[in-house]
C-alpha cells in the first residue's frame, strides 16, 4: 500500500520522569515536501525525532511509515543527522565513512563506489586517508553530511543541519538538500532558525511545551497568520514573528 | 546481526592498530620475562663483594674444617688479635673471627670483630659452619667407626606427598604448595582481565561519547547491540591481545634463556641433581615437590579441567564487569568524571584479591566458599580455589550463579546505556542511574 505520506505520528505521547516530552501530538509528512520541525529548545523536537528513527520508543500512539507501522528494517530507508554529531577522531575518512554506510545496510563495494563519486563532488578526494582530527571542523561536517545521505534514504532528518557551516558551504549544503528532494527524497528539518525554514520548507510544525501548537503549508501559515500584520506594518510578516507570537500564545488569525 | 558484527569488527581493528595497543603488547611480555629472571640474575651478578675474614682458632680444631664460599672467604692466621685487628683495619678486609680455646664446651666463646657493618646472611653462615663443625667434632668424641659414611648416609631433606581421597579413590592431588601456586596465578591473571579489559570498554564509551558519534550510531543500531559489540569487540581484543603475549613469553624465554645461563652451568646443576638423584635412589635426594610438579604439568586431564574453568571464569567474569564498566561509560563525560561511580565495581575485584589471600589458608572457609559463589568476586576467589582440588557441584552453582547475573546485569546495564549516552554536561549520580534504570522504553 502506497499512501501520500511517508510518516504519520499518531497521538504520541513520551514521558520521562519529570516531564512529559511530547503529550499527545499527531502531524503527517507528505512525501517529497521539505517538513520544517520547529519549536524552541526543550520544545520536544529531539524526541520526535529519536522515535521516528527507533531510537527511544513513544509510551502511547502509533508512528506509521509508509502507511504501516515503523519496523526495525525501515532505519536503512532514514538518513539522520543529529544535532550532537561527530566523527571517530582517530579513524581515517574513507574507512570511517565506509563503516557508516555499511551499518545502514549498504555492502563494502556499493559504499566505495557511492562515497567517491560524492567525494568527488565536494572535490574532497584528498581527505580519504586523512584522521578526522586533520580536518577543520566544517570539513568534518561535510563528510557526514555525505554519510548520512550516501544509502539514498527515502527520508532524511536533518538536525539544525547549517551549525558549524560558513555561508558558502551552507549554501552548498541547503542545495544539496533541495537536490535530494527533487529527486523524491523527504526531508525533514529541524531547526530554530527561521531564515532557512522560509527559504527551503514548505510544511511546518511548531511544537512548544511538548504540544504540537501549529501545522501546516508555509504559505498558508503566513497567509493566514501575517496578513493583518502585512497591513498595519509595511514589512512582510517574517516566520520569525510568527514563530515568536506561537510560542507566547499571541498568535491570533489575520482575517476576521 | 550484521550491525553487531559492524561494530565488533570495527572495535577490534581500531583498538588493535593503537599506538598503546601495539607498545603494551610487546612491552609487556619483555617485562613479564624480565621479572621472571629478575631472581636468578640478582643471584648471578648482584651477590655482594667476597669478604675476607682472619680467623684466630685457639681450640684449633674449627678453622681447618671452615669452609669458602663466593661470599665469604676464611683465612686461618697466627696473628695476636690486636696484631690482626690492626692488620685487616688496614687492609680494609671484613674483621676478625676469634675462636675461644674451650668452643667444644662453651659453645658462646666465639667473636666476630667487624671493620664495617656486619649482615645478617653473614653472621648465620659463620654460626651455622662454626655449629656444624663442633657438632661433628662431638660425635667423633663418641669414637664411631665409619662416622663419614654414616653421617651421609643418615643425612635427610623430608618432603611430603599429598593424596587427596576423592570418591573412594586415592588420587594424588597436587600439593597445597603447587595448588596455592597456580591458583594465585590464575586469580592474577583473571583480576587483571576484568579490570584491565573492563576499563577499556569504559574508555572506549566516553570516546564514542565525546566525538559526539553515538547518536548517529544509534540511528543505525540499537544501543543494546552497540553495547555488546563493543564488549565482544574489545573481548575479541583481550584473547588476541593474550595469545600475543603467550607466543612472545614462550619465545622470548626459549631464546634468552639459554643465552644467560651458559651451558656449562646448566648443565653442571643438572647433572649434579641427576647423580644425586641415581645415588640416593628413587624415594631419596630429589626433591617430591618437584617431582609433583612434573607430574601435575602433564596430566593433561587436571590442565584441561583448569583451563576450561578459567575460560568459563574470564568470560563470565569479563561479560559482567565490562557490562558495568559500559554502564558507567555511559553515563559519564571522561575519565575523570568516572572515578566515583566506578568505585563499587572496582571495589569487589579489589576484596576478590584479598580474599583470595585467604584461600592459601583454608580453602573451604566460610567467607571463601561464599565468596566464591557471589558473581562479583567468584571469579577470581572460585579460580584460586579450584586447584586445590573442590567439589564439582560448586563451580557449577557458582558458574549458574555467574551467567544468571550477567545476563540481569547487561539487562541494566542497557537500560543505563541507553540514557546516558544522550546525557552531556552533567555529573551523573547514583540516584540518577537508578532512576534511568526504570525508565521506559
Amino acid at each position: 500500500m502506497t499512501t501520500d505520506n511517508i510518516i504519520e505520528i499518531h497521538r504520541v505521547t513520551k514521558a520521562f520522569a519529570k516531564h512529559t516530552a511530547l503529550d499527545d501530538v499527531s502531524l503527517t509528512i507528505p512525501r517529497g515536501s521539505v517538513y520544517g520541525l520547529l519549536g524552541p529548545n526543550g520544545a520536544g523536537k529531539t524526541t520526535l525525532i529519536r522515535i521516528i528513527n527507533r531510537i527511544t520508543a513513544p509510551d502511547s500512539g502509533r508512528v506509521l511509515f509508509n502507511g504501516r507501522d515503523l519496523q526495525p528494517e525501515d532505519v536503512y530507508r532514514i538518513g539522520y543527522l543529529p544535532e550532537e554529531r561527530g566523527l571517530y577522531k582517530k579513524m581515517k575518512v574513507g574507512e570511517q565513512a565506509i563503516f557508516f554506510a555499511r551499518l545502514k545496510g549498504l555492502s563494502r563495494h556499493d559504499a566505495i563506489v557511492k562515497l567517491k563519486a560524492w567525494f568527488e563532488k565536494f572535490g574532497i578526494e584528498s581527505w580519504w586517508d586523512r584522521k578526522v582530527d586533520e580536518l577543520s571542523k566544517g570539513m568534518a561536517q561535510k563528510v557526514q553530511f555525505i554519510v548520512t545521505v550516501l544509502h539514498e534514504p527515502e527520508l532524511l532528518i536533518f538536525d539544525e543541519p547549517f551549525s558549524g557551516f560558513d555561508p558558502i558551504n551552507a549554501n552548498l549544503l541547503k542545495e544539496e538538500i533541495l537536490g535530494l528532494r527533487d529527486r523524491g527524497a523527504t526531508v525533514i528539518f529541524s531547526t530554530h532558525n527561521m531564515s532557512s525554514v522560509e527559504e527551503i520548507c514548505d510544511h511546518i510544525t511548531l511544537i512548544n511545551n511538548s504540544h504540537n501548537i501549529l501545522t501546516g503549508r508555509v504559505d498558508e501559515i503566513r497567509r493566514q497568520y501575517g496578513e493583518r500584520k502585512m497591513i498595519t506594518v509595511e514589512e512582510v510578516s517574517s516566520m520569525n514573528d510568527i514563530f515568536i507570537k506561537a510560542v507566547k500564545g499571541e498568535l491570533s488569525h489575520g482575517k476576521h | 546481526m550484521a550491525s553487531i558484527n559492524l561494530i565488533i569488527a570495527r572495535e577490534f581493528n581500531e583498538r588493535v592498530r593503537k599506538k598503546s595497543f601495539i607498545v603494551t603488547t610487546i612491552l609487556i611480555p619483555i617485562l613479564m620475562v624480565a621479572l621472571m629472571l629478575a631472581p636468578a640474575l640478582i643471584m648471578r651478578y648482584a651477590h655482594g663483594d667476597t669478604r675476607l675474614i682472619e680467623v684466630i682458632d685457639q681450640s684449633g680444631l674449627i678453622a681447618p674444617s671452615l669452609e669458602n664460599n663466593s661470599e665469604i672467604v676464611f683465612e686461618p692466621t697466627s696473628a695476636t688479635l690486636d696484631e690482626a685487628r690492626r692488620s685487616t683495619a688496614e687492609n680494609e678486609t671484613f674483621g676478625v673471627l676469634v675462636i675461644g680455646e674451650d668452643v667444644l664446651t662453651n659453645p658462646n666463646n666465639v667473636t666476630l670483630y667487624a671493620n664495617g657493618p656486619s649482615s645478617v646472611s653473614i653472621e648465620e653462615a659463620i654460626k651455622s659452619q662454626v655449629s656444624g663443625i663442633i657438632e661433628k667434632e662431638k660425635l667423633k668424641a663418641y669414637h664411631i667407626d665409619n662416622l663419614q659414611q654414616i653421617l651421609a648416609e643418615v643425612e635427610t631433606h623430608v618432603s611430603l606427598q599429598v593424596f587427596r581421597v576423592d570418591d573412594g579413590r586415592d588420587k594424588q592431588a597436587a600439593s597445597s604448595a603447587i595448588a596455592t601456586t597456580v591458583g594465585i596465578v590464575l586469580a592474577m591473571v583473571l583480576y587483571m582481565f576484568l579490570l584491565m579489559y573492563g576499563a577499556m570498554v569504559m574508555q572506549s564509551v566516553i570516546e564514542e561519547k565525546n566525538n559526539r558519534v553515538l547518536e548517529v550510531i544509534v540511528s543505525s543500531v540499537s544501543p543494546f547491540r552497540l553495547m555488546l559489540g563493543k564488549i565482544l569487540g574489545i573481548a575479541l581484543v583481550a584473547i588476541f591481545q593474550i595469545l600475543i603475549w603467550a607466543v612472545l613469553i614462550v619465545v622470548i624465554g626459549g631464546v634468552v634463556i639459554p643465552h644467560l645461563f651458559t651451558p656449562d652451568m646448566m648443565g653442571g646443576m643438572e647433572g649434579m641433581e641427576a647423580m644425586q638423584a641415581m645415588q640416593s635412589g628413587a624415594m631419596g635426594g630429589i626433591d617430591a615437590t618437584a617431582i609433583q610438579a612434573l607430574s601435575v604439568m602433564t596430566d593433561i586431564g587436571y590442565i584441561t579441567q583448569i583451563l576450561v574453568y578459567l575460560i568459563l571464569y574470564v568470560m563470565g567474569g569479563y561479560l559482567l564487569y565490562s557490562a558495568m564498566f559500559a554502564a558507567v561509560g555511559s553515563a559519564v563525560d571522561s575519565v575523570q568524571d568516572a572515578q566515583q561511580l566506578q568505585t563499587p565495581i572496582t571495589i569487589p575485584i579489589i576484596l576478590s584479591i584479598f580474599v583470595m589471600l585467604l584461600v592459601t589458608k583454608d580453602p573451604n572457609a566460610p567467607l571463601v566458599f561464599w565468596c566464591s559463589m557471589i558473581p562479583f568476586t567468584s571469579p577470581v576467589v572460585m579460580m584460586a580455589r579450584i586447584p586445590n582440588g573442590i567439589p564439582m557441584w560448586e563451580p557449577v552453582v557458582s558458574l549458574v550463579i555467574l551467567y544468571a547475573s550477567f545476563l540481569v546485569m547487561v539487562w541494566l546495564a542497557a537500560k543505563i546505556f541507553r540514557v546516558g549516552i544522550f546525557m552531556y554536561g552533567k555529573k551523573t549520580t547514583f540516584k540518577e542511574l537508578w532512576k534511568w534504570m526504570r525508565y521506559k522504553y
